[in-house]
């Protein structure tokens, strides 16, 4: 048997990861972005809630979109037809977007400056909840059809997003779904969530989300006085 | 699943503390997962055999201790290991707290090699 000594290493996985978002944050900051990450399922909507998010916010703000998906650019074929620079990071076997990502998608937009940059990360709720993108906001989407104690399984994607939108609420009473099973599921991993709920496809509460986005626009655009 | 990034990430960091200290080998590797981190240690442990193929750690064993949620429940003051499947519910007085102190590890700890 080989003799074998230890060596200490201290060294957590995400440290390459949380310096590159620093750094993104700091670059954030500087240029008055806001920067929204978006959560979700496939399926939960991400993509019909961002294409009328657009239509909405086109005409006021400079906006870039980054869209992640692990093969296909039909997203961002889909939600280039507004007003707004959409580039796909196609991620091939990462089911995540990483800060790194972020960063070099960002230098082919060196000259471009956002008032707000919204990433739609790979749809799944485990992975992309590690990964800090540098982000203001981070937004976790929870359609009706989900299942209420979805939040109860993916507690870090809950629990690190400030903002939780139940979507597809226009048929949410067609599919029996439990408002207050579903609330409740969210409190208990996250009680500080601002909770929105909507329909990206009838429109139904999408103007709360509207007024929380411009808000946060203008809040990193203006600092307030201090 | 992101075992074989979370793998690579691994050997990335084993690689560069080997190389600062001339370490050509090594037999086992300790790491630290939360219960949050969506990391499932058996898929961990078959990344590990395949991303280590042909590297200093080939054939090397890799050592994962899992690390349940703890939350700090304020209400009780004290730190509380939530029941599964009840969130952040503290199981003394079942507040909800979200404050987590442990159980989001993704650590490298250290390494056996060579003496």
């Amino acid at each position: 048997m080989t003799k074998m000594r230890v060596v200490e290493i201290a060294g957590n996985l995400m440290l390459k990861n949380d310096a590159i978002a620093g750094r993104l944050r700091d670059r954030f900051a500087q240029s008055a972005t806001l920067v929204v990450n978006l959560l979700s399922s496939p399926g939960s909507g991400k993509t019909t809630l961002l294409e009328k998010t657009l239509q909405r916010l086109a005409g006021r703000h400079s906006i870039g979109v980054l869209v992640g998906d692990q093969a296909t650019e039909n997203d961002a074929a889909r939600l280039s037809t507004a007003d707004v620079d959409v580039r796909q990071i196609t991620t091939g076997a990462e089911c995540r977007l990483d800060a790194d990502m972020i960063a070099k998608a960002l230098d082919d937009w060196r000259d471009r400056r956002f008032d707000l940059l919204l990433i739609e990360n790979v749809g799944n709720l485990i992975c992309p909840a590690e990964y800090d993108l540098g982000e203001d906001l981070r937004v976790v989407l929870f359609s009706v059809t989900e299942g209420e104690d979805k939040p109860l399984k993916y507690p870090l994607a809950f629990n690190s997003s400030q903002v939780v939108l139940i979507t597809k609420v226009d048929v949410a009473e067609a599919v029996g779904y439990d408002r207050a099973a579903a609330t409740a599921s969210i409190g208990q991993v996250n009680p500080q969530a601002r909770i929105l709920e909507l329909s990206a496809r009838s429109g139904l509460g999408m103007d709360a989300w509207f007024a929380l986005l411009e808000e946060r626009i203008s809040a990193k655009a203006l600092p307030a006085a201090r | 699943m992101h075992e074989v990034s979370v793998a690579l990430s691994l050997l990335e960091g084993i690689q560069s503390t080997a190389a600062e200290q001339g370490i050509d080998r090594v037999y086992r590797v300790h790491v630290r997962v939360g219960a949050l981190s969506g990391v499932a240690s058996d898929a961990l442990l078959f990344s590990w055999d395949v991303v280590t193929a042909q590297t200093i750690c080939e054939g090397s064993e890799l050592r994962v201790e899992d690390v349940p949620l703890v939350i700090y429940c304020r209400l009780c003051g004290g730190e509380r290991a939530p029941l599964p499947g009840t969130g952040l519910l503290c199981p003394q007085c079942a507040t909800v707290s979200p404050h987590i102190v442990r159980g989001r590890e993704m650590d490298l700890v250290s390494m056996e090699v060579p003496a």
